[in-house]
């Protein structure tokens, strides 16, 4: 591909990010007009590229995984303790080949905060802090912790925000648009290399800044119940005691603190209603399942012995 | 369940029949990478492309074992497979990557090689080495096989 015929391609995918919705934007800027330039520029159905950009490959999710990390780690400072990691990694792992997604290369890591939360990035970049660790007993409630955290990934929740965000995007036909179209064709005829970097990060830059905001402000009530459910299932086929999540909640409850108010306890954090609520939903699952399963407390009480003490 | 039931869930594709020996397959994703064995930590022994055609010579656990066009043998989950011929293509996203990562069989799991991921890092002035110290330490195939072996300590509270 030519330079100039990847940056009109690179142009086509910007009209059609920003501002191609048939039937019309809100500032009054007929959408066929957008449409009519997508196709003469590209020969792309604006209908087409509308589907491909909000479709989010594994590729992308994993590249949009990669950039919420680098975020989190604007907020957080990762804990760069090697064994610490590798274990954590291991457990996160016994869970992840149970998951729905077992094909996905998982990443876990720790983060040097009391606070109590986790992450799950899109493309499977799990992070959890060291005052999530410091208030679970064994392994089991690691696994049921790090089984929620995957889910979110399994089930694609990040997805669907980046999904529903660009759609929402896509209707809002305006002046922005415009100016980016202007800078678009500021780099039509230079290097491949120019309108790559102009363009194509412009995409994943919107999903990233989406899913860092969507993390922190926490998934939907309803998405979190669903990762708490396959969190435990997870873990039981792993396993482990499922009752390791319960545990951990009870945990949470029983310290007083507060948890932070973004990530794994957003939507729940302001309230033990919240909490009692989940806690009552791991109640109802551990009446169907049968007891026992490994807590292994040993293991994970030596693992967490060279864990900083909380600051 | 009833016979017609079942024919109309596989047809759906609600359900899905085991995998006969050398059964043909194709793509249904961008790129998928071919493992030495059934997980995701397993060593990628090749990379295959939307559209691309595999053989399928036994199935286990929703897992497929497959013989590649380069007559390579690997694992590899089945939901990324079809019966059916599937139009090869890539994504945009990887349309517009530099150098080979959209054209070569770079390793899926490899995403763009983090080349956006390091660009929004740069704009936004965080640091990428968070991303690169968390993937460069995390334990290796033979490692991970040996923890699920391993089945760990009893110790703990009972329910």
């Amino acid at each position: 591909m030519t330079g100039r015929a990847f940056a009109l391609r690179a142009v086509g995918l910007v009209l059609v990010l920003v501002g191609c919705e048939s039937g019309g934007g809100p500032s009054g800027v007929p959408g066929a007009v957008f449409g009519g330039m997508t196709r003469g520029l590209t020969g792309v159905n604006p209908a087409d590229a509308r589907a491909a950009t909000t479709d989010i490959d594994e590729p992308e999710e994993i590249e949009l995984g990669r950039a919420v990390t680098t975020a989190l780690g604007s907020r957080y400072t990762l804990l760069r303790d090697e064994p610490l990691t590798r274990y954590v990694a291991l457990v996160g792992n016994a869970v992840a080949v149970q998951s729905d997604r077992p094909d996905l290369h998982y990443y876990f890591g720790v983060l040097d905060t009391d606070e109590i939360n986790a992450f799950a990035a899109p493309g499977g970049y799990v992070l959890v802090t060291r005052g999530t660790l410091a208030l679970m007993r064994d392994e089991a409630a690691l696994a049921g912790v790090l089984g929620h955290e995957v889910g979110h990934v399994a089930l694609r929740h990040h997805n669907e925000t980046i999904k529903e965000e660009r759609q929402s995007a896509l209707k809002k036909a305006g002046f922005l648009s415009l100016t980016q179209i202007g800078l678009g064709f500021a780099h039509v005829g230079g290097a491949g290399d120019v309108a790559l970097h102009t363009f194509a990060p412009i995409a994943l830059k919107a999903g990233a800044d989406t899913t860092f905001s969507a993390l922190l402000k926490g998934h939907s009530r309803k998405e979190e119940g669903e990762a708490d459910g396959v969190g435990f299932k997870y873990a039981a086929r792993a396993g482990y005691d499922p009752a390791g999540l319960r545990d951990f909640l009870q945990a949470v409850q029983e310290s007083g603190k507060q948890p932070a108010k973004s990530g794994l306890f957003a939507k729940w954090a302001s309230t033990h209603p919240g909490t009692d609520d989940r806690l009552k939903e791991q109640e109802t699952l551990l009446k169907a399942q049968p007891a026992g399963g490994r807590r292994a407390a040993a293991r994970f009480q030596q693992a967490m012995a060279a864990v900083p003490a909380a600051r | 369940m009833r016979r017609t039931t079942i024919v109309a869930m596989l047809l759906a594709g609600t359900i899905t029949a085991p995998l006969a020996a050398e059964t043909t397959r194709w793509v249904e994703r961008t790129k998928v990478d071919i493992r030495a064995g059934r997980g995701s930590f397993y060593e990628i022994v090749d990379t295959v492309l939307k559209g691309e055609q595999v053989e399928v010579l036994k199935s286990e656990d929703k897992w497929a074992s497959v013989r590649t066009a380069r007559a390579k043998t690997g694992w590899v989950y089945e939901a990324a497979l079809k019966p059916t011929p599937i139009q090869p293509g890539t994504s945009d996203f990887l349309k517009a990557a530099p150098g080979d990562i959209s054209t070569s069989r770079t390793a899926a799991s490899q995403g763009a090689k983090g080349v956006y991921a390091q660009d929004y890092a740069k704009q936004k002035g965080y640091d990428y080495g968070i991303v690169t110290w968390v993937e460069a330490h995390q334990p290796d195939g033979p490692q991970i096989e040996a923890f699920l072996k391993d089945p760990g300590d009893k110790t703990g509270g009972a329910r």
